[in-house]
């Protein structure tokens, strides 16, 4: 039996809706039954009048079933398999015709762009049918490998095509190539503030979170956005993953290896960053997943939305839960913060005198130094330069192009290296590989015992250390973590605000 | 002293109407402590406000001393009155020397001459660095260090003074018992071990706005020398500094920028006949009674020999030019910024540079070998 389905999306699922009519006699109406939203049942006008343009003068009581009957089905991307299943039940496209449908109509017959391509593609993997969508989905549906995609701009297309009058070329498996767009701010850009650089090609390297601490003014946020400039490209299965959020959440797709970069306002609520709704929207941290989370202002941030990230920042992934149901999205980022010293910003500034009581800091240390700091390998401080300081600085600087080229040999040792472990970076190792097989070498371990004691590290605290001077080791090409590398990994553990 | 003309004592105290002289009176007006507790009413030859005597039937009947008296039996906090063998006589050049102090902690032999360290709360970096400095080569002499408990100077003067091994007084403008500010509650617990608690106010008082100046003149008491070593113009370190040149203690300040409205009081009481205290090693040098007098020596490079080339440039930079940001090391070391970092470590672990603010760092003046670690 041949069906026709088309799709309602389930966070970044697919999942198929067949699609059933039956025309009996009697005066002409179409009803639409199936637990269908408002777009769906709006659809038999676009319906009616886009056949029209075709010519097809429908008649009779038209009933269109959607199934499963339970499931909720959203969205204008139903339009076309009610479309194709009326036609086909009228006569005007052959019985034997199925597959996938998505795809919007507009009232002369073309197709609108809907959002979804990517689940669409891979929920036709899935059920070995072909997928018919809009033109305008076309470059996210042609990168899942394996499927039978149409694309067509307008109903005629679609329908000579299925009646076998002409055509339509099936696409082609493309991968964007390896495009990666230069972000601005570059580091050329970026005068001085070789410390805190040194510090970013580290997190990039080893993927550690990382903190940005320093006075108003000190260039946290700039820095923060030319972070993902330096990150290694997303690679094929990731690109995917990206795609596959940001098609089902409907944000605009420009297809890059860029990695992400989405910085939260401090407003925002435990939904905006985590999920949620009556939907199941998958949050900002969802939409960075394989890129940058970027919490400015760190400390204004509401206590329940800062601990809400916790565990998806252990796991990697988030579950959603409402009373519509539960969904997995992934979640696995690099998180960056920034934040003031001080709630007047200039604690231990150079020049401007901070005006904060004792107490008015220790309350705001403690705010800082919550869950989240935790999780946060790396903590650089950033100067805030005076003007003597910053004509001091002579311009050249290395390009994030340059820096990026180190970043990626390292990321390439370490998934040598971790790959039977299956982990891919530094920052996920775990207790027993940091002691087994970090490659510390004898001097390094003495060295770490003399000065553990004297910086008064905890447990974590030297699991923290141990990961940053892997990556350090590794960005130099070095087999064993060495004192150099512990030493330097020590300075980033953010001594001055942090273990006072 | 028996149990009962002490626990009257705490009772007399507790008014906050007399001071140590109250015991001379007592003998002019040949009363005796137990005459007062058989009859309370003699109270009225020492004071004539009638809500000071109410208190004081109201203390009595309710049996407030006795109970006073075992709470401090069960702390093991000492009470020491004037004129009794254990009370510091320094508090003598005190125009109003408390009449009794509690102590809580190592008993009070102070052995050497204790110097005072005191200012803002909201202190700058330097100033924060200056008093732990102070304090940590001044307890290593041996001496005892005096300061008032609160954030800022005194907190880093107490910290250094503990971290050198030395001793260190704290004096509240609270009850012993009562930890203020809460954070200090470490610190505080080192101090018993290693010095001690000390306050005039009975057990339990809450720091009261007023408290606080007035147990300013215990510090000078108990001190042969006041150093201010950052303060602006009000403050309670200001009024320390007065009530010091008041006595004929020692005052000392601590130069600070002039632009800076942290230091102006400090820097008012240098114009005002304090003596600038320009050099630790030399002020050092000078409470030890070394016959050279105050001498600015040339700083000794001893033992930097263990120091390797770039960590020798590195701290060599900071103490020439004062604090820098790793930027500025790398440039003017010629040193890559993982260079910077690896060797800035490796001097912090030896207590020679520390995080002086955000990404910047500034020389220690320990000398190598010394602990420190800020």
């Amino acid at each position: 039996m041949n069906r026709i389905y088309g799709l309602t999306l389930r966070g970044i699922d697919a999942l198929p809706v067949e699609v059933e009519v039956c025309i009996t006699g009697g005066l002409f109406s179409i009803s639409i039954v199936g637990l269908a939203d408002t777009a769906v049942k709006e659809a038999r006008e676009r319906v009616r009048i886009a056949l029209g343009t075709l010519g097809i003068k429908l008649k009779g009581h038209i009933a269109v079933n959607l199934a499963p009957a339970d499931l909720p089905k959203e969205g204008a991307l139903l339009d076309l398999p009610i479309a194709v299943g009326i036609a086909r039940e009228a006569g005007f496209i052959p019985k034997d015709v199925s597959g996938i449908f998505m795809g919007e109509l507009a009232l002369d017959g073309r197709l609108r762009k809907v959002k979804g391509g990517v689940p669409a593609a891979f929920l036709s993997r899935e059920m070995g049918l072909p997928l018919f969508i809009p033109r305008g989905n076309t470059p996210e549906a042609s990168m899942v490998q394996g499927v039978e995609v149409y694309s067509c701009s307008n109903i005629a297309e679609l329908f000579s095509h299925l009646r076998g009058e002409s055509r339509l070329k099936k696409l082609d498996f493309t991968l964007p190539k390896a495009k990666v767009v230069e972000v601005e701010p570059d580091f050329a850009d970026i005068k001085g503030h070789v410390a805190a650089k040194r510090g970013m090609e580290i997190a990039a390297a080893g993927h550690h979170n990382l903190a940005l601490i320093g006075a108003p003014g000190s260039g946290k946020t700039m820095l923060a956005k030319a972070l993902r400039g330096i990150l290694p490209p997303l690679s094929d299965e990731e690109l995917i993953e990206v795609m596959r959020i940001r098609s089902a959440r409907g944000v605009s797709i420009e297809v890059e290896r860029t990695r992400p970069f989405r910085p939260v306002h401090h407003t925002a609520s435990v939904v905006a960053l985590c999920g949620g709704g009556t939907d199941l929207r998958p949050g900002e941290i969802s939409l960075a997943h394989r890129g940058v989370l970027f919490l400015d202002e760190i400390t204004e941030f509401r206590r329940d939305v800062l601990e809400a990230l916790r565990q998806p920042l252990e796991d990697g992934c988030i579950t959603v839960s409402r009373a519509a149901g539960s969904i997995v999205y992934p979640a696995s980022v690099l998180l960056v913060t920034a934040s003031n010293p001080c709630p007047c910003g200039y604690l231990g500034d150079s020049e401007r005198n901070c005006t904060c009581s004792p107490g008015d800091i220790e309350r705001y240390s403690r705010k800082l130094s919550g869950p989240i700091l935790d999780r946060i390998d790396l903590k650089l401080q950033i100067p805030r330069l005076t003007p003597d300081e910053l004509l001091e600085l002579d311009g050249a600087a290395e390009s994030s192009f340059e820096i990026r080229q180190r970043v990626i040999k390292a990321r390439a040792l370490q998934i040598e290296r971790w790959g039977p472990f299956g982990v891919k970076c530094n920052a996920e190792l775990r207790e027993n590989m940091i002691k087994k097989h970090l490659g510390l070498s004898k001097n390094g371990r003495a060295f770490l015992k003399s000065l553990g004691t004297a910086f008064k590290l905890t447990g974590r605290g030297f699991s923290r250390v141990l990961k940053v001077a892997r990556t350090i080791a590794d960005l130099a090409g070095d087999k064993t973590v060495d004192e150099p590398h512990l030493a330097e990994a020590l300075a980033y553990r953010g001594g001055f605000f942090f273990e006072r | 002293m028996k149990d009962e003309e002490l626990s009257i004592l705490l009772a007399l105290n507790a008014l906050r109407q007399f001071n140590g002289h109250l015991i001379s009176d007592l003998k002019c007006k040949s009363l005796s402590l137990s005459d007062l507790a058989s009859s309370p009413s003699a109270i009225r030859e020492l004071t004539r406000s009638e809500g000071v005597i109410q208190r004081w039937y109201e203390m009595l009947s309710k049996g407030w001393h006795f109970r006073e008296l075992e709470r401090c039996r069960a702390k093991g906090v000492e009470i020491l009155v004037w004129g009794e063998e254990g009370y510091p006589s320094s508090l003598d050049r005190l125009p109003d020397p408390p009449l009794l102090l509690y102590w809580w902690g190592n008993s009070p032999k102070l052995g050497k001459a204790a110097v005072a360290l005191v200012g803002t709360r909201r202190c700058s970096n330097y100033g924060g660095r200056v008093a732990f400095e102070l304090a940590f080569k001044m307890a290593e002499e041996g001496f005892p260090i005096v300061s008032g408990g609160a954030y800022g100077i005194d907190e880093r003067a107490h910290r250094g003074a503990l971290e050198a091994g030395g001793v260190s007084l704290s004096v509240f403008g609270t009850g012993v018992d009562v930890c203020y500010p809460a954070k200090n509650e470490t610190l505080f617990e080192g101090l018993k071990e290693r010095g001690a608690l000390i306050s005039e106010y009975p057990l339990g008082t809450k720091g009261m706005p007023w408290n606080f100046p007035e147990r300013n003149r215990i510090i000078v008491g108990l001190a042969e020398v006041v150093v201010v070593v950052e303060a602006p113009i009000k403050s309670g370190a200001m009024i320390t500094g007065r009530i010091a040149m008041e006595c004929g203690v020692e005052l000392w300040a601590v130069p600070g920028r002039i632009n800076e409205g942290v230091a102006r009081g400090s820097n008012l009481l240098i114009f005002d006949g304090a003596y600038p205290l320009i050099d630790v090693d030399s002020f050092v040098h000078l409470m030890k009674g070394s016959p050279e007098g105050f001498l600015v020596k040339e700083q000794s490079e001893m033992s930097l020999a263990e120091l390797n080339d770039g960590e020798r440039r590195v701290y060599g930079l900071l103490r020439e030019k004062g604090d820098r940001t790793v930027d500025n090391i790398s440039l003017e070391c010629k040193m890559t910024p993982a260079q910077v970092f690896t060797t800035l470590t490796k001097l912090e672990s030896r207590g020679l540079v520390s995080a002086t603010g955000p990404g910047r760092w500034g020389a220690n003046a320990f000398m190598e070998g010394e602990k420190g670690v800020v």
